[in-house]
């Protein structure tokens, strides 16, 4: 008769100090589910034959496996970390060993206390061991985990990404100096130097928890310098700090407190870009909520996400830039049944406003207006809109005309830059809809290489300094620019690579759509 | 683009630093061209720009597609004359032409530098942050200020060792100008055949701010005003081109719109560079910048509390249990 209560005390599991008979006792057939223990496998006195001792062992698997075996956890023991606090550990793992109840549940419970641990990134490796409780408390396994702490505190790497919100790949290296404190902190200092001339520098700290904060915070001083003459005649340079407060799977919150300068040296800016050079500050509060259901964020099949993003700025007095922006992203994958072929749909939006009196006459900031266009993935990026193929980056909307230079009044000749400066517009919609699928030979499938064909579309409106009257939501529809295209997916080692074909199906006056052969690299994770 | 039009058939944009002091505009590099363009009674608007006190381009003018830079061929001026969109000195004849020449180029250098000195270097402070930071945040305000300080005395070529001579070299550089120009000068409503001249918009901008903008304590404003003539030809044009866009006293003698309301002492040449090269005496802050920092110190206060508060709230019940340094026992029966 099946018993959910605890082991008999005739039939406790022995400690571990006690010579182990359980291999006899769990042998006898009849018994072994209401007595079957758990214990640990330690060598047994008794010599069986060998055949008959895998025999036993895949028994009590079987039964580990499938039955249900009570145990209660009596009590957690921590080994291994000289220079890691308990505290932090057990904080890690605290919650996970109080409710199972059955040897399965504690088994998936020491897994995903395995992974937590590792994923601190202050260990080498990391054990955890069910041991056997004390004899006179039957039914109850002690929990030890055995923690290796790294070995050289200092890692470094060296990488090639591509941001969708970058012109082109970066090439970036960091250093990292792990658990100085014995908090799992770490400390990093981390470089990336685009391909287009972009720079940015920063260090910080990013500790798991603090104090009573339970989830991970970290602290960040950067700089940054970014060239945007070719498409908007302005560089930009950031120095500041950047704080996140609240980092969960699905929330994050972050503060930023930027100094960003915008100048133009080449003296050829637009009137618009003109009026907006020079020094200010940006105090923003951030709030992201990401979900992401899908399968594989590379190459999804299945599932949906969803992203959004609020910035509030200008909580630094009156001086620094006052502004709301959101941004809102929703993606849904499903299969298609053939040629392991997916279909993927996306829906981004984003809006700018200042705030302040008389707002809809006020203007925003270039930088933190929206852009489109760029060779980024449609599929693998999530947040906002800023992905248009067949588009240069920045390379569609408002724009502004750039200066003209008199070379020779007697004659009346003058010069005009060819190019318009992109001003980046404060609504921005995009949309777009993928097929990828596998191809036809059997070593492109193995090594994961697989075609993908899309369509995409995306629009930006000025609102601000009262143009907000003159918007129109059918003019706005009327005027989207849209592409297609096909391509194939490589995901090697070091980068994802794509290779697109574009066609521009419609743009306007001033736009740089090109039809083409694209590519795009992004992270291979 | 580029032909010979009136100024009367085109609107014209300046960008300027921002009116004080009873000026309509308080910078010493802006205020000459907007008096050029009030003389040559051009049709134009005004913007001030606050963003970018450290720029190179302000002012500017904008007219059509094209603009003329301050940091472009000589300055905003040199390119309306270049462009003939704005010439003032079109009309005179040739015979003036040296002479306006020499002149221009000694209140372009010598009185240009002596306001660089007296403003950055003398001075400074709130007359300087005033004019050029006072709508940024004080940190970066400072930053850009000390920033600017270090640039103007590696353009006067003023160190540690020379800069009690280099001060004694600006300042009689700055009153033979002033004698030169009021000999110049005489009973003439202008400097040359009473017509107006960029040498006119060039002075009378040095002038105004020397007179409006600089304390009493000024030595460049003390030996400006030994010159009767200077001062009441600068206060004639002001009246005449209206100037005054905020009320204030247009006595150059009275207190103008800076900090200094004290009447200090006249200054010693500085004999050290770890000090201000003329230690002037420290004026009394005015009630709105102690008005501001207490504000700016209560908010940054306010502004840490709510980071706090939010931590703490942060925590969790039970979290008392992570402190407890043992092992937790999970046997809770």
């Amino acid at each position: 008769m099946a018993n959910s209560d605890p082991i008999p005390r005739d039939q406790a599991p022995p400690s571990d100090s006690e010579e182990t008979n359980g291999a006899d006792e769990i042998s006898e057939e009849g018994e072994e589910e209401e007595d079957t223990e758990y214990e640990e496998f330690e060598e047994e006195e008794e010599e069986l034959d060998p055949v008959r001792e895998r025999e036993r062992l895949k028994s009590i698997f079987r039964r580990l496996s499938t039955d249900p075996v009570h145990v209660r956890v009596h009590d957690v023991v921590i080994k291994g970390n000289t220079k890691t606090k308990d505290a932090i550990i057990e904080a890690e793992i605290s919650d996970l060993f109080k409710k199972p109840r059955t040897v399965q549940e504690l088994v998936a419970a020491a897994s995903i206390a395995n992974a937590r641990l590792k994923q601190l990134d202050v260990f080498d490796s990391v054990s955890i061991t069910l041991d056997a409780g004390p004899a006179e408390l039957p039914g109850t396994t002690n929990v030890v985990i055995e923690v290796v702490e790294a070995s050289n505190p200092l890692t470094g790497n060296v990488g090639v990404f591509s941001k969708p919100e970058a012109r082109s790949w970066s090439l970036e290296g960091s250093l990292k100096l792990k658990n100085l404190f014995g908090h799992a902190d770490i400390w990093d200092t981390s470089g990336a130097f685009g391909w287009d001339q972009s720079l940015e520098i920063g260090t910080g700290v990013w500790v798991p928890r603090f104090k009573s904060v339970p989830t991970p915070l970290s602290a960040r001083a950067f700089l940054l310098s970014q060239d945007w003459l070719k498409f908007s005649s302005y560089k930009e340079r950031l120095m500041g700090l950047n704080f996140g407060l609240l980092s969960t799977n699905n929330h994050d919150l972050s503060y930023n407190l930027t100094w960003r300068t915008l100048t133009d040296p080449t003296r050829m800016s637009s009137p618009s870009i003109r009026r907006q050079l020079g020094h200010n500050v940006l105090s923003a509060l951030k709030y992201c909520y990401k979900i992401d259901r899908r399968d594989s964020h590379l190459r999804p099949k299945s599932g949906y996400a969803f992203s959004s993003t609020s910035q509030v700025s200008g909580l630094w007095d009156l001086r620094g830039l006052k502004f709301f922006r959101q941004e809102f992203d929703l993606r849904a994958a499903m299969p298609l049944g053939f040629w392991n072929a997916a279909f993927n749909v996306g829906l981004s939006a984003g809006a700018i406003f200042p705030l302040g009196r008389n707002f809809t006459k006020l203007s925003t900031s270039v930088p933190d207006r929206f852009f489109l266009g760029g060779h980024s993935s449609l599929v693998c990026s999530l947040g906002g809109p800023s992905s248009l193929l067949g588009f240069q980056t920045r390379g569609l909307g408002p724009n502004d005309m750039r200066r003209v230079l008199n070379l020779n009044k007697d004659e009346g000749s003058s010069v005009q830059s060819d190019c318009h400066d992109f001003v980046g517009g404060d609504l921005a919609v995009t949309a777009f809809a993928d097929v990828s699928f596998d191809l036809p030979l059997k070593i492109f499938r193995d090594a994961g290489i697989h075609g993908h064909a899309f369509v995409c579309a995306g629009n930006l409106a000025k609102l601000s300094e009262g143009e907000i009257r003159n918007f129109s939501t059918e003019r706005f529809l009327k005027t989207f620019r849209s592409s297609a295209g096909v391509g194939v997916i490589l995901p090697t080692k070091f980068f994802r690579v794509e290779v697109n074909y574009c066609h521009v199906l419609k743009q306007f006056e001033n736009d740089h759509g090109k039809n083409g052969i694209q590519f795009s690299f992004s992270s291979p994770l | 683009m580029g032909d010979s039009r009136s100024s009367s058939d085109r609107h014209l944009f300046l960008v300027a630093r921002k009116p004080r002091f009873g000026l309509p505009t308080a910078c010493p590099s802006c205020l000459p061209v907007y008096l050029y363009l009030k003389l040559a009674n051009a049709d134009f608007s005004v913007e001030f720009d606050s963003s970018f006190p450290d720029s190179d381009h302000i002012p500017y003018v904008e007219y059509g597609e094209s603009v003329a830079l301050n940091n472009e061929k000589g300055g905003v001026i040199e390119l309306l004359k270049e462009e003939a969109i704005l010439d003032l000195n079109a009309k005179h004849t040739s015979l003036a032409i040296p002479d306006l020449v020499s002149t221009k180029a000694m209140v372009s250098s010598w009185l240009y530098e002596a306001i660089l000195y007296e403003l950055w270097i003398a001075i400074g402070g709130d007359v300087t942050h005033n004019i050029y930071f006072s709508d940024l945040p004080w940190p970066i305000g400072k930053i850009l200020h000390w920033k600017k300080i270090y640039n103007v005395k590696k353009l006067l070529g003023v160190t540690k060792v020379n800069c009690e001579e280099r001060e004694l070299e600006i300042y009689k550089k700055a009153n033979e100008a002033y004698e030169a120009l009021s000999l110049k000068l005489g009973d003439q409503v202008f400097f040359f055949d009473n017509r107006p001249t960029d040498v006119d918009a060039l002075f009378l901008g040095h002038a105004l701010f020397v007179l409006h903008a600089l304390p009493e304590t000024s030595e460049l404003r003390s030996n400006l005003l030994k010159h009767d003539n200077l001062v009441k030809y600068a206060e004639h044009l002001k009246a005449e081109l209206q100037l005054d866009s905020t009320p204030s006293s247009t006595q150059p003698s009275s207190s103008s719109k800076d900090a200094s309301t004290s009447s200090a002492p006249r200054r010693k040449p500085s004999s050290g560079w770890g000090a201000k090269p003329n230690p002037k005496p420290k004026k009394e802050k005015t009630e709105e910048e102690k008005k501001f920092r207490r504000r700016a110190k209560y908010f940054l206060a306010t502004q840490l509390v709510a980071v706090l508060v939010f931590l703490s709230l942060m925590g969790v019940p039970g979290d008392s249990e992570m402190d407890d340094e043992d092992a937790v026992d999970y046997d809770e029966e």
